[in-house]
């Protein structure tokens, strides 16, 4: 196919299976947002009348999804809170300092990033069951940041190289202290992608399964596990708003992200700062 | 935030003009506490919360009833219809892998011939679903492939033979699903490596006479070669331990590892087998790395050999 890649022929073939795998990665969200509007929520395409009715049904009395997104709300600020303050000190150990052993700590840090996540989920079931802490919200933040860090930690290590040292020098041969040039100049100009390092490890918790499943006891069931559950055991067509309501968070999520560096950088450096780490092969 | 950076030393030992060896060592000095200071508490997170318990299931797998030293869990583990399960669980992976890696190539190398405001786009659209919730990709499928899905409903109404097909509950659904999550990690990895391609060394080939085919074989596919290399495995790897999609999109003859650890500790509390499985997905996925480092160190040969 790409033998033909100068015929017009091999064009429109490769355009159009191009687009076809377009509308795959991008169908299954697009049904399940128009679904979710639709009369009837697990029914035909378009739907045939429209409605609000799921997601007035998701906060109706009685109703166990509020609980599962207080849970799940709580336990991705926990999880925010932890992996952008250890993920923050570890890039600066790795941007800014001579660390021995440098390699080491840069592929312990990755390295949740590539072990399978059953494993994780199971070394940790292991080391909070005898804890008796099961259901606790903090023992499913302290799983999450585990996977939440290394996210956060590529982030902000593109951030810190990102920022001329030499500004920093200057405000220290102007006479600016410690404090004074952190907050002055490192700060102001590291904002934007502690932001996103933020923004990412909320979401990358938030939408967590099989840990937060691990972790979970009867009255915890954070909202992911909650709509694994309906799926698997039993009808409920508001998961459907549920789903929807998912996907809203995440987009809004990208999109203060880009806003974010837009304004931070004054220039489009590309939406996702992940993007660039995973593409470059930062994994290993 | 209060140590952003090392106290800014230079400037004093300029003043002092003093001896510039004994300042650019003290300096390091307090670069390298610095920078343990730093990396402790990450260091120590993750010795306590992803190390340790990691090793206390590979001492979990290795301990009898009778807490002496035993393989009998892995033994169990590799024979019977845990056994067939592994297999199972390999072969969805490549397969899936494979179908990442062909279709993933075919997408990448249309953006890489875009132009940039629509390869913008067309990145947007494969990378946004990748940071939407798996579970929720996963249910959109099962509306999509289900009877009466809009999938069917479309090849009903094209009067395609044999329509309605089972496309939930066997592999093919698995397959389906669990390629829509791992294509993003293909294209993007591929995309990569594509991008940084000069088109002077095809349109080279083709002056001194290579014919299309040729030029691709002998040129453009050994420049990519690594990145197809790297997407492969990674989206192998990534698979192996995959729960969600064949938990919800597969039948009973699609159980992969992962749900069999699930079920082993969730129903069955057998928290040593659950191991002794955790364990073999641990050691593919290492086998997985090693073979990436040993393809990438071997390229780097041949690429130095080429030079020299």
């Amino acid at each position: 196919m790409i033998g033909l890649r100068n015929s017009v022929a091999g064009r429109v073939v490769l355009a159009v299976i191009s687009l076809l795998v377009l509308v795959f990665l991008g169908m299954p969200i697009v049904l399940i947002l128009v679904t979710s509007f639709g009369s009837d929520a697990l029914g035909s395409f378009p739907p045939e009348s429209w409605t609000l009715g799921w997601y007035q049904q998701l906060f109706a009395d009685g109703s166990k999804w509020p609980a599962a997104l207080a849970l799940s709300a709580t336990v991705a600020a926990l999880t925010t809170l932890f992996s952008v303050a250890l993920g923050m000190m570890a890039a600066i150990a790795l941007v800014r300092s001579e660390l021995p052993m440098r390699s080491a700590v840069y592929g312990l840090v990755l390295a949740p990033l590539v072990i399978p996540q059953v494993v994780v989920a199971l070394g940790l079931f292991l080391l909070f069951e005898p804890a008796a802490m099961l259901g606790s919200p903090i023992a499913i933040a302290l799983g999450h940041t585990v996977l939440a860090t290394p996210i956060a930690v590529m982030i902000l290590m593109a951030t810190l190289k990102g920022i001329d040292e030499r500004l920093e020098d200057a405000a220290a041969s102007m006479g600016a202290g410690r404090l004074t040039i952190a907050r002055r100049i490192t700060f102001p100009l590291a904002a934007p992608g502690v932001i996103a390092a933020a923004i990412f490890s909320f979401i990358t918790s938030f939408d967590e399964f099989f840990i937060s499943q691990f972790l979970s006891s009867v009255d915890t069931i954070t909202l992911p596990v909650q709509v694994f559950n309906v799926l698997q055991f039993d009808v409920d067509p508001s998961v459907t708003a549920v789903a929807a309501l998912l996907i809203a968070v995440a987009v809004v999520a990208l999109g203060l992200v880009s806003v974010v560096r837009k304004l931070g950088s004054g220039k489009d450096s590309g939406l996702l700062p992940v993007e660039t780490g995973i593409s470059g092969g930062d994994i290993k | 935030m209060a140590v952003l950076a090392p106290p800014p030393e230079p400037v004093v030992a300029a003043a002092t003009g003093g001896n510039p060896q004994g300042w650019r060592r003290r300096l390091s000095g307090r670069r390298t506490r610095f920078g343990l200071l730093n990396a402790t508490p990450v260091v120590i997170y993750l010795l306590v919360l992803f190390i340790y318990p990691i090793f206390s299931t590979l001492l979990l797998s290795l301990k009898g009833e009778d807490g002496g030293f035993t393989l009998h869990w892995y033994a169990d583990a590799l024979s019977g219809t845990n056994l067939d399960i592994l297999l199972i669980t390999l072969r969805i992976s490549a397969e899936t892998s494979a179908i990442s890696l062909v279709i993933g190539f075919l997408l990448a190398y249309w953006i890489t011939r875009l132009r940039p405001i629509w390869a913008g786009l067309v990145m947007l659209v494969v990378v946004v679903p990748h940071f939407i919730s798996a579970l929720v990709r996963t249910y959109g499928w099962i509306i999509l492939l289900g009877d009466h899905g809009l999938v069917n409903e479309t090849l009903l109404a094209l009067h395609v033979p044999g329509a309605p097909f089972q496309l939930l509950y066997n592999e093919l659904g698995v397959v389906i699903g669990t390629t829509s999550v791992m294509l993003p990690y293909a294209v993007l990895l591929l995309y990569a490596v594509m991008r940084g391609v000069d088109r002077g060394l095809m349109a080279a080939a083709a002056s001194m006479g290579a014919g299309r085919l040729v030029s691709f074989f002998r040129v453009y596919l050994p420049l990519v070669a690594p990145g197809l290399v790297n997407a492969g495995i990674l989206s192998f790897i990534l698979c192996l331990g995959y729960y969600l999609t064949p938990a919800l999109m597969g039948g009973p003859k699609q159980t992969m590892v992962a749900s069999l650890i699930d079920e082993q500790v969730m129903k069955n509390n057998q928290w040593n087998g659950a191991s002794a499985l955790g364990v073999i997905l641990l050691l593919l996925t290492f086998a997985g790395l090693l073979l990436l480092r040993l393809v990438k160190s071997m390229s780097e040969a041949a690429k130095n050999r080429g030079a020299a």
